[in-house]
């Protein structure tokens, strides 16, 4: 009966005014970076970050949260009126919701999107609920050996669910981890890169780093080419937005499917919800009996997808909440968030902030009624507002990456770093680098290089205290076949079907 | 020259200057590790891993290419964002930000008048929002705004 007392104090904060307040700007604040290409929740959470330092830890990020379940919502209405999705988790979404919207019927496609959302979002809540709370009890078991191997495997899968060739995901990774490495050293206070730069010596940034690579860069790349970015509306869609029965029939195994499919896709470090709405795809193409008529507008290739990305936003959050562990980009920079208000992620979240870990969970049933409140009515607001021509959008995008880094600690030198950032971001895309493993394995890098020294300590120097112990042993294996499957066989289905995502909005 | 060239060779280079200040640092022993150890094979690791790119860079007859990319235009929204950086603590927030805006406006071929007045509005805008409602401290100028 914890969980249940759990879910009853959950709600007594996350239902408190302020917090209400906090998780109606997140979901608002991401839908419409949903909506917006050119802006990604990383980014934008990122942005949102410095402004939440006066708040509480838990409106902080409950906040933050809705910021990204948020984006998953907004990113399907672009998607399906004019086939610019506005996150990657959305591209599947428009190949049969644009074909809808084509054929008249964008109302169902993006009401049948809203209510899958929901619904997925609602089961993964639920999922969360009751899992998160048993993990970090099983996690409290984990000394430094299983978490640098957890830590291995979890680099491993980001590397292994990348987009492109998974030696580019490698080079990035251990990339990643040497920039993790600049500051000083925790355990000799030893200063490593800093070379004198004052901005450095306590390590590089996490928010600049990914507002430089998901949102100064991405504006590069959106500039780089001559003429404007003109879209075309499709349908006027603000009527008729509720799917008939039949409608409503045909979408509800892939919403069951989806859910569960992008829950467990999205606990897994790297894959999250743009690989689950591939799976939930590649899935329902294979479940229907008319496959061949997918990309023509089947709902089903809308409710599934739909339904999978939201609950994978949700899965995502049970690494971070039970092992201190961020699944991806977005959660990084939750992690980081939480560490900024003085809480340590981990098993032991649940027994010393209580408020913040059932408050966040409970937040997010909240901000899933509030998104679909939110989002029916105010799609001509959607509509509206992706009608704003490029020219105007990009400097105030900029504009505000500069004050958002120059606000966290009144220092140009972030800025420096953002823009530093953001260049070799674009060229990383130039040169078909990604930068999600980089950034993940630069926050993970720290954790993972006290656990490999506390281990070593603890076994007095003997590599073998990794495989000595069975779950760090598992871990390391899993890992070990990871990466020496690839040299053996092709890639999975799935890494392999989504390599066709649009490179520019892979983040 | 192809692109898988230019990225392995950068990255080798990055990886040898870690390895080389991870070693300068002190590996320590294996019962003690030092600050050094984790630089050093991390750079080692990036090394051995852009081998294999490097070497089927060289084997492939593939071109990078680079033309219709509007190198000026990325070139001045780079020194804009580093101008701006440069200059917002000696001039203040206010001037600095309708500078930047305007410029970038225009880059983008808005006219003159409809610049201006959308740097203005988003100045003013972005002033409430930070300074006023976020009380972010956004610096002034040596004329106090």
């Amino acid at each position: 009966m914890e969980i249940f007392q759990g879910v009853l104090y959950g709600f007594q904060v996350a239902l408190q005014p302020i917090n209400l307040l906090y998780c109606f700007i997140g979901v608002f604040v991401g839908t419409l970076v949903g909506v917006l290409p050119g802006i990604g929740p990383a980014a934008a959470i990122a942005l949102l970050l410095p402004s939440t330092f006066a708040a509480s830890p838990v409106s902080a990020i409950i906040m933050l949260a809705g910021v990204y379940y948020g984006a998953m919502y907004g990113g399907s209405t672009t998607s399906i009126l004019v086939n610019i999705p506005g996150e990657a988790a959305s591209v599947v979404t428009a190949m049969d919701g644009y074909a809808m919207a084509r054929q008249g019927r964008a109302g169902p496609a993006l009401g049948i999107s809203a209510f899958g959302s929901f619904i997925a979002g609602t089961l993964s809540v639920i999922a969360l609920t009751f899992l998160a709370p048993l993990l970090a009890r099983v996690s409290l078991s984990f000394g430094p050996p299983e978490y640098f191997a957890l830590m291995l495997l979890g680099i491993t899968l980001v590397t292994y669910f990348a987009q492109g060739s998974m030696l580019k995901a490698l080079m990035m990774a251990s990339a990643g981890l040497l920039l993790g490495t600049v500051g000083a050293d925790t355990i000799s206070g030893r200063q490593r890169f800093v070379f004198g730069i004052q901005t450095l010596a306590d390590g590089i940034g996490l928010v600049p780093v990914i507002m430089g690579l998901f949102g100064i860069s991405e504006v590069l790349l959106n500039l780089e080419q001559a003429g404007g970015r003109t879209r075309e509306i499709f349908a006027s869609p603000t009527r008729g937005l509720l799917p008939n029965r039949e409608d409503w029939r045909r979408s509800a195994m892939p919403i069951l499917r989806g859910s569960i499919l992008g829950f467990f896709l999205g606990i897994l470090p790297g894959s999250g919800a743009i690989i689950a709405s591939f799976a939930s795809y590649a899935v329902e193409k294979r479940a229907s009996k008319t496959p061949e008529r997918f990309g023509t507008g089947m709902i089903e290739g809308v409710a599934g997808p739909e339904a999978a990305n939201n609950a994978a936003a949700g899965g995502g959050f049970i690494p971070l909440l039970t092992l201190g562990i961020p699944a991806n980009a977005v959660m990084a920079i939750l992690l980081g968030a939480l560490m900024i208000h003085g809480l340590q992620p981990g098993p032991l979240l649940v027994k010393q902030a209580p408020d913040v870990f059932w408050g966040i969970i409970t937040s997010m049933y909240v901000g899933n009624v509030m998104l679909l409140v939110l989002n029916l009515p105010l799609i001509g607001l959607w509509v509206r507002l992706l009608k704003t021509p490029y020219q105007l959008l990009f400097p105030l995008i900029l504009l505000f990456c500069l004050i958002g880094t120059y606000s966290l600690s009144n220092n140009v030198g972030d800025g420096i770093v953002m823009l530093v950032f953001g260049i070799l971001g674009y060229l990383l895309k130039k040169f078909d680098f990604e930068g999600a493993p980089l950034i993940l394995a630069m926050v993970i890098g720290p954790m993972m290089e006290e656990a490999l020294r506390q281990s070593l300590i603890l076994s007095a120097g003997s590599f073998t205290i990794f495989l000595e112990r069975p779950i760090s042993a598992g871990f390391i294996l899993a890992a070990a076949l990871l990466l020496i499957l690839p040299l053996i066989t092709r890639r999975s289905g799935v890494a392999k079907a989504w390599r066709s995502v649009p490179e520019e909005s892979a983040e | 020259m192809n692109k898988d060239l230019v990225g392995s060779l950068f990255w080798l280079g990055v990886a040898v200057f870690a390895a080389v200040h991870g070693f300068a640092l002190g590996l320590g022993t294996v019962q003690r590790p030092g600050p050094g150890l984790f630089p050093f094979w991390g750079g080692v690791v990036l090394g051995l891993l852009s081998l294999p790119l490097l070497i089927r860079a060289l084997s492939t007859a593939e071109r990078l290419s680079l033309s219709g990319i509007r190198w000026w235009t990325l070139g001045l929204v780079a020194g804009a964002l580093l101008g701006y950086l440069l200059f917002l603590e000696p001039l203040g927030f206010a001037l600095v930000t309708f500078l930047f805006l305007f410029l970038l406006f225009r880059l983008e071929h808005a006219g003159w008048a409809r610049s201006a007045m959308w740097s203005l509005l988003a100045t003013a805008g972005s002033w409430a929002l930070f300074g006023l409602w976020l009380k972010t401290q956004l610096p002034r100028g040596p004329w106090g705004f």
